[in-house]
């Protein structure tokens, strides 16, 4: 398949991301396990009647794609297309609440109707009057990736200029953490999340939550990167990993000293850190090996975190101290690897190169 | 009658969640839907949801309920007269 290209990029994360103009310079942090996204101000994106009924969630995922629609200068999408690995978890949580509380009778059709996964797409859509392909993929690990694919495939099938809205979107609710922390997602005792990766010697990690857009077409002109590769794993070990970004590499006629920086998904859980042994030592000492988990929290759609982050450092050239494990010696940011692995043992890498 | 209609109007601001608005701004005789409080569909079945869930009214015709839900004293009246709880 031929590489799409992304020619703008939003993200509202637990850092300021959304609006600041320096790349990571004041950096939020967490003492409870519990990394929540720094809100903005939604009602700039939002219809106002409309907004009163919406819960954090939807604001998020809204506001993100249309903050990346006002960076893109465009004001209708050809199309659509997301991922959620969660989709609203809050407005799930209190219909279904509401359901045993009034004994299924007179329940609020608000929480019900929003709570369905594909609410962030239909408001954008109404909000941009957008007529066009419209999905939402729910693969939790890989619901991002899902969404990246489709929307390459669907523009590779044509000559003309199109673009696609692309993001991903998940909330963490206190009843998610409490759930998750029965089945060991969370490490106890919890650390401050900036010394999350000095913890990797213990199991769990810390909660995340985070929405990102991303315009992508198939014209080069004045994007930013090229997605050149896309590539979902499930229950990988170590060496299927390997495998498959030499595989990937090969493809693009690359090997791993072509590649400049390495943005690694690892969560500081024991159980994980294996599978970025090799990335973490077999590159040259050209490749910057960075990381994002301890910023952002674990979450099913943290790679659109990282996708964001890259567009940045593609834009600024400039890699932050916070994220950086191993400064690199190459001369520029062209060629970028991310590697990233979900809680649920679903991994994918992507391969992007810098215009 | 007037304290109904007081309950009534913090009723429908936490229901619609009316952020920023008292019961004093609402008109007891203005439109609730178009022009006056600017509602749409999805507030005519949470007000719905309202009258069943507080005063015990079930309102299956469409029509009655579009005139029931005409403004805050409409809706007080029909209150009134059919509340079981």
């Amino acid at each position: 398949m031929n590489p799409v290209y992304i020619s703008a990029a939003a993200a509202l994360s637990p850092q300021y991301t959304f609006e600041a103009e320096g790349l990571l310079q004041d950096v939020r942090s967490s003492d409870n396990g519990k990394l929540f996204v720094t809100d903005a101000d939604y009602s700039k994106f939002i219809n106002p009647v409309a907004i009163r009924r919406m819960s954090r969630l939807l604001k998020m995922g809204i506001s993100t794609g249309m903050k990346c629609m006002q960076l893109a200068g465009i004001r209708s999408p050809d199309g659509i297309i997301t991922g959620t690995g969660r989709g609203s978890m809050r407005d799930m949580e209190i219909f279904l609440g509401d359901m045993i509380r009034l004994k299924e009778e007179t329940l609020n059709p608000t929480y019900f109707i929003q709570s369905t996964y594909n609410s962030v797409n239909g408001w954008l859509a109404m909000q941009t009057k957008c007529n066009g392909y419209n999905q939402t993929y729910v693969h939790r690990g890989h619901s991002l990736e899902m969404a990246l694919l489709d929307a390459q495939m669907l523009l590779n099938e044509t000559n003309e200029r199109k673009t696609y809205l692309v993001g991903a979107f998940d909330e963490m609710t206190d009843e998610y953490f409490l759930v998750k922390s029965k089945k060991a997602y969370w490490k106890k005792p919890v650390p401050n999340s900036l010394d999350l990766f000095k913890h990797s010697d213990t199991k769990g990690s810390i909660g995340g939550e985070g929405a990102a857009f991303f315009t992508v077409t198939n014209d080069k002109e004045n994007t930013i990167c090229g997605i050149e590769d896309i590539r979902m794993l499930q229950d990988p070990d170590e060496n299927e990993i390997n495998r498959t970004i030499e595989n990937v590499l090969q493809r693009h006629h690359l090997n791993i000293k072509n590649i400049d920086l390495v943005l690694c998904g690892m969560n500081g859980d024991s159980r994980f850190q294996p599978l970025y042994a090799n990335i973490l030592t077999g590159f040259t000492a050209r490749t910057s090996i960075t990381a994002f988990k301890h910023l952002t929290g674990e979450y099913d759609t943290s790679t659109s975190f990282a996708l964001w982050l890259a567009t940045e450092l593609f834009k600024r050239q400039e890699i932050p101290e916070i994220i950086t494990l191993k400064k690199g010696i190459h001369s520029d940011i062209k060629n970028v690897l991310i590697v990233n692995h979900y809680i649920l043992n679903s991994a994918s890498i992507l391969l992007l190169k810098g215009n | 009658m007037e304290d109904l209609k007081l309950t009534l109007k913090q009723q429908i601001i936490e229901s619609l969640n009316l952020q920023g608005m008292t019961p004093a701004d609402i008109d007891d005789n203005a439109p609730l839907f178009g022009e006056g409080l600017g509602l749409d569909s999805i507030d005519s079945l949470e007000l719905m949801v309202l009258l069943e869930r507080n005063y015990g009214i079930k309102i299956e015709d469409a029509r009655e309920g579009r005139k029931v839900l005409e403004s805050v004293s409409s809706m007080a009246d029909y209150i009134q007269q059919h509340r079981k709880i």
